[in-house]
């Protein structure tokens, strides 16, 4: 019997651990004589034996053969694991968050023929039986808001932007714009976890999280997953983006992405305080890992080797991540380039640079949040303010990519968790009007490595209200997106409450092959 | 007259002298003669017959092994005998045993065929191949005692020179069966197949040869093909196809949806009639659109382009397979383990090839460190040397990567002298020089590599930066 190192009872004796048994044994036996492990154990055992009863053992032994072969190739499967299912297009990502839902009306779904309808009531046949958020449910009308803004036609592929977005308009080119996405949540906290993790409730890990467990670190001293929050405008309605949506879920804690602060410090306690020097430090993490090794040996918790790990990052993180925040050497084209917005730590356009310096540095995947796009009311003063905040970076952050040849194998996806209504909430007027959350349609852009590019996917109907042809939903979306990755997403799974977890979840979900390369 | 004597000494010695002999020689060409006419017997003429015969045919791929290695070695212990004459002993039970494995696979072969109806020249030809070498075996083995008794030593060695020749052909003929015919040429390097004349189809240009043609020639010809004619239907010219099979008509031209072939090919993967049938790989979602729109439009022979499809031909080569670095796994694995430049993967298919990643170290990584992954220059596709120390002297190095598909030198030191060594990597297609000091001069020799798409300049000599674009107002108002 084990003894727990918290219980309290003395016992004498012989353990297990004093056999002179091979080390893996004793790992085993660790891992798994806790009670919890037994009883969960015992039950297994009987549910094994009561399905032998009711198919005979013929179909037992099967599985039992191949489970034996699994755990015995299981430490090449750790080495094979973490490589693309076949050879990808795109090494990285870059993933812009529109938190919030920009209103796809105003920005790149335009919609000509609604100007003659302004202020009628959306037909009841479009909206159907939806069922509407509690903040326009109970209107009376829902008369149609056209667009405020103009649109025009840009580049080669002569795609519509708005006027809202004259420098993404320069590099449609190189954008696959996605009118169809839609999702089948219509609340943020839960729209937002299924853009990110498959799924509408929190404990899932996130695409970043999956990426790291899939394709492992390309840089040993920096994150696999970092997440670049950006500084709040106060007059926006900004919707809470918490570290939930960058968990590693039921996967090892090594795997969640590391969030950089928007000011200040960029990792917290990362420097050393005042009388520790790097050997100082070097020496007590040396002691803290030997005592890490000692409790992981004892109890068999993965999640003490995801601490040494974590402890190991954040010491070459010391040196690593000042020299990524270092910008002086950017030449001056660059700021050109990203505008004056980028010299100032957590803005987007600041953030937007260093997704390029993090890109450059083996970073697998940066996700930049930009929170805001909320709006509800007031969307001509709200509007131009949050297309002035990420307009030129989107467009900088592309052009930069490509021009140094970056954007050949780095996927760059901009998304928020929904769209917004075509008919306005609260009082339409003339110059103003507000819209409710829509997730029936909504639109995305993808750009780089194994993406399509110069094309417009998808349809919606006049009002930008239901898809009308080509729908991507969450999970197509998310499986196209780590296909552009090299990953095939029904392979990518990990087993938990048994389930083979994947990030499409169980529904099936489908690679977009119109927006594929 | 000297001739007909040697002919009449050779033929005393040929003849069986006991009756046991002469015994075993008549019931060997008794059951040859039975053998040879088996396929009058059973009729191999496309009709299904029971399930058992299919059940128990289905172990003849698995057991067809067995007689494979015991005939090769027969050869193998004769010629070793010669130095070990023990193992000469054991080849006349090797070559018996052979016999007997031959017997019961052409048995679970005939099986197989019989019982699943198929039909086609390949199946006829493994037939005659399988029947070929189990006689072949069983003459080898009666000839076996004239020759280790020295009376007739030329005979037997030249039966087995015949006998593995046949075995060739019959197991090439099953192999065909089982992978396609295509299988082994599938990946013959360009110049070989320019000899053996695997050339194109013809009417090269169309969509059907372009588009259709491969996908029922990856996922179809298997089974509906020239070797493998199963329900009677030949996917694999256009007239085939269109012809038809058992069931009749496949394709109707203009009519998608009463195409057999497209219904088959979009039932739930589960369905009976669901085709690839045995779990071979559905087509891909493209795949049928391409399908449906050129039966839409016509199913022509001829026509290059469809109405709403376009497909875009892929402009960068497809990756070669790089050689098996299998050997040097361990040391690759060991790198990964510690820090430092390393070698990754491409991807799970080790024929994708390694990645040099120096990110970790770029400061200090050189030419000298460059030069020290010499070793693995063939099975390396990329090499991210982007803002590490190298320096001009490591083209030389690079020009023995010749499988580089990818090239990062950006912000390093190189100033573009030598940078015409790399004009023999006739498969990289992206070179990064971003950063460095390369002038137009120097980066003029690479304007001779066809396939190089991707060269980046960004903020060189070469290419200073852009000026800066001058910056658009966004609207607030509605026009």
């Amino acid at each position: 019997m084990k003894q727990h190192p918290l219980c309290t009872d003395t016992e004498h004796g012989p353990t297990v651990m004093d056999l002179p048994i091979p080390a893996g044994l004793k790992q085993e036996w660790a891992t798994l004589e806790t009670r919890r492990r037994f009883l969960g154990r015992t039950g297994k055992v009987l549910g094994w034996a009561a399905l032998a009863s009711l198919l005979g053992d013929r179909w037992l032994t099967g599985d039992a053969h191949a489970a034996n072969a699994g755990k015995q190739s299981a430490v090449a499967a750790e080495q094979e694991l973490k490589l693309p299912n076949f050879a990808p297009k795109a090494k990285r990502a870059i993933y812009l968050f529109m938190s919030g839902g920009p209103p796809q009306i105003d920005l790149l779904d335009y919609k000509p023929n609604l100007a003659a309808l302004y202020d009628k009531d959306i037909p009841e046949s479009v909206r159907g039986a939806q069922q509407l958020t509690g903040m326009t449910s109970g209107q009376a009308r829902f008369p149609i808001a056209p667009s405020h803004w103009a649109f025009k036609r840009y580049g080669q592929s002569g795609a519509w932007v708005s006027d809202l977005l004259p420098y993404t308009g320069r590099i449609v080119d190189d954008l696959a714009i996605v009118k169809s996405t839609n999702t089948e949540a219509i609340n943020h906290e839960p729209a937002i976890m299924l853009m990110n993790t498959g799924n509408m409730n929190a404990g899932k890990p996130c695409l970043g999280s999956w990426l790291a467990y899939g394709l492992g670190s390309m840089n040993d001293n920096l994150p696999t997953f970092m997440v670049l929050q950006t500084k709040l405008n106060e007059k926006e309605n900004n919707q809470p983006v918490s570290s939930r949506l960058w968990s590693s879920g039921f996967l090892s804690s090594e795997y969640a992405g590391v969030g950089l602060r928007s000011s200040g410090d960029m990792v917290l306690y990362l420097s050393d305080p005042n009388g520790v020097d790097r050997d100082v430090r070097r020496k007590m993490l040396d002691a803290v890992n030997t005592i890490n090794h000692q409790t992981y040996e004892e109890l068999g918790d993965p999640e003490t080797n995801a601490r040494i790990a974590q402890y190991e990052m954040a010491y070459r993180m010391q040196t690593s991540v000042p020299e990524l925040a270092d910008m002086s050497k950017e030449p001056q084209s660059t700021w050109d380039l990203y505008g004056p917005d980028a010299k100032q730590p957590g803005t987007f356009a600041y953030n937007c640079l260093m997704a390029r310096r993090m890109a450059e540095r083996g970073v697998r995947f940066t996700q930049v949040y930009k929170r805001g796009w909320d709006v509800h009311g007031n969307v001509t003063g709200l509007l131009p303010m949050l297309c002035q905040e990420t307009d030129r970076a989107c467009y900088a952050l592309v052009t930069d990519l490509k021009q140094r040849g970056l954007l050949d194998d780095t996927l760059v996806v901009w998304a928020g968790e929904f769209g917004r209504t075509v008919y306005s909430q609260g009082g339409l007027t003339k110059d103003n009007y507000g819209r409710d959350h829509h997730p029936r349609c909504y639109t995305t852009w993808m750009a780089g490595g194994g993406v399509r590019l110069g094309i417009t996917y998808g349809e919606t109907d006049e009002y930008s209200y239901n898809v009308v042809k080509d729908p991507v939903t969450v999970r197509d979306f998310n499986a196209t997106l780590l296909h552009c990755l090299g990953i095939d997403h029904n392979k990518l799974t990990y087993k938990f409450q048994g389930l083979d977890q994947k990030l499409t979840g169980p529904v099936p979900a489908s690679v977009v092959p119109g927006l594929l390369a | 007259m000297k001739t007909l004597q040697d002919l009449l000494v050779l033929a005393d010695k040929l003849l069986p002298k006991s009756r046991a002999i002469r015994r075993i020689w008549t019931a060997s060409l008794v059951l040859s003669l039975a053998l040879v006419l088996l396929p009058w017997l059973f009729k191999l003429n496309g009709t299904q017959h029971a399930d058992w015969q299919q059940f128990l045919g289905r172990f003849h791929p698995l057991a067809v092994h067995i007689p494979i290695g015991l005939i090769v070695l027969v050869p193998v212990l004769e010629i070793a005998g010669k130095f070990r004459p023990a193992l000469r002993e054991a080849a006349g039970f090797v070559l018996g045993l052979s016999f007997f494995s031959c017997l019961g696979t052409l048995a679970l072969g005939y099986l197989l065929a019989y019982g699943s109806g198929d039909t086609g020249s390949g199946v006829t030809r493994h037939m005659w191949g399988g029947i070929a070498l189990t006689i072949c075996v069983l003459v080898c083995a009666m000839a076996r005692p004239w020759w280790s008794s020295g009376s007739v030593p030329k005979v037997y060695p030249a039966l087995l020179t015949c006998m593995l020749l046949v075995l060739l052909w019959a197991a090439h003929e099953g192999g065909s069966l089982t992978h396609g015919s295509n299988y082994l040429t599938a990946y013959m390097p360009a110049p070989l197949k320019h000899v053996f004349m695997l050339g194109g189809t013809p009417g090269a240009g169309s969509f059907y040869a372009k588009h259709i043609n491969p996908i029922l020639d990856t996922n179809c010809v298997s089974c509906h093909g020239q070797s493998k004619t199963k329900g009677g239907l030949r996917l694999d010219s256009y007239e085939q196809l269109m012809k038809g099979g058992k069931d009749g008509q496949v394709i109707v031209a203009g009519k998608p949806d009463t195409s057999l072939l497209l219904e088959r090919v979009t039932l739930p993967a589960d369905h009976k009639q669901f085709m690839p049938a045995e779990g071979k790989p559905p087509l891909r979602p493209e795949e049928i659109a391409w399908i449906r729109a050129w039966v839409q439009q016509g199913a022509s022979p001829s026509a290059t382009t469809l109405a709403g499809i376009s497909i875009e031909e892929p402009k960068d080569l497809p990756l070669q397979p790089v050689g098996d670095y299998s050997g040097f796994m361990p040391e690759i694995r060991q790198m990964q383990q510690g820090q430092g430049a390393k070698l990754l993967q491409v991807s799970k298919n080790p024929a994708d090839g390694l990645t040099l990643n120096t990110v970790d170290i770029s400061g200090s990584f050189g030419d000298a460190q460059l030069a020290q992954f010499q070793k693995f220059a063939p099975y390396i596709v990329e090499a991210d040397l982007g803002r590490t120390a190298v320096t001009n002297a490591s083209f030389d190095t690079l020009a023995r990567f010749t499988h580089l598909r990818a090239l990062h030198l950006e912000g390093t030191g190189v100033t573009g002298d030598g940078l015409a060594k790399l004009v023999p990597l006739s498969q990289l297609t992206y070179l990064n020089l971003s950063g460095t000091k390369v002038t137009e001069a120097s980066v003029a020799p690479l304007g001779a590599m066809k396939n190089l798409h991707h060269i980046y300049l960004y903020n060189t000599p070469a290419r200073p930066a852009p000026p800066a674009e001058p910056t658009p107002t966004i609207a607030r108002n509605a026009p």
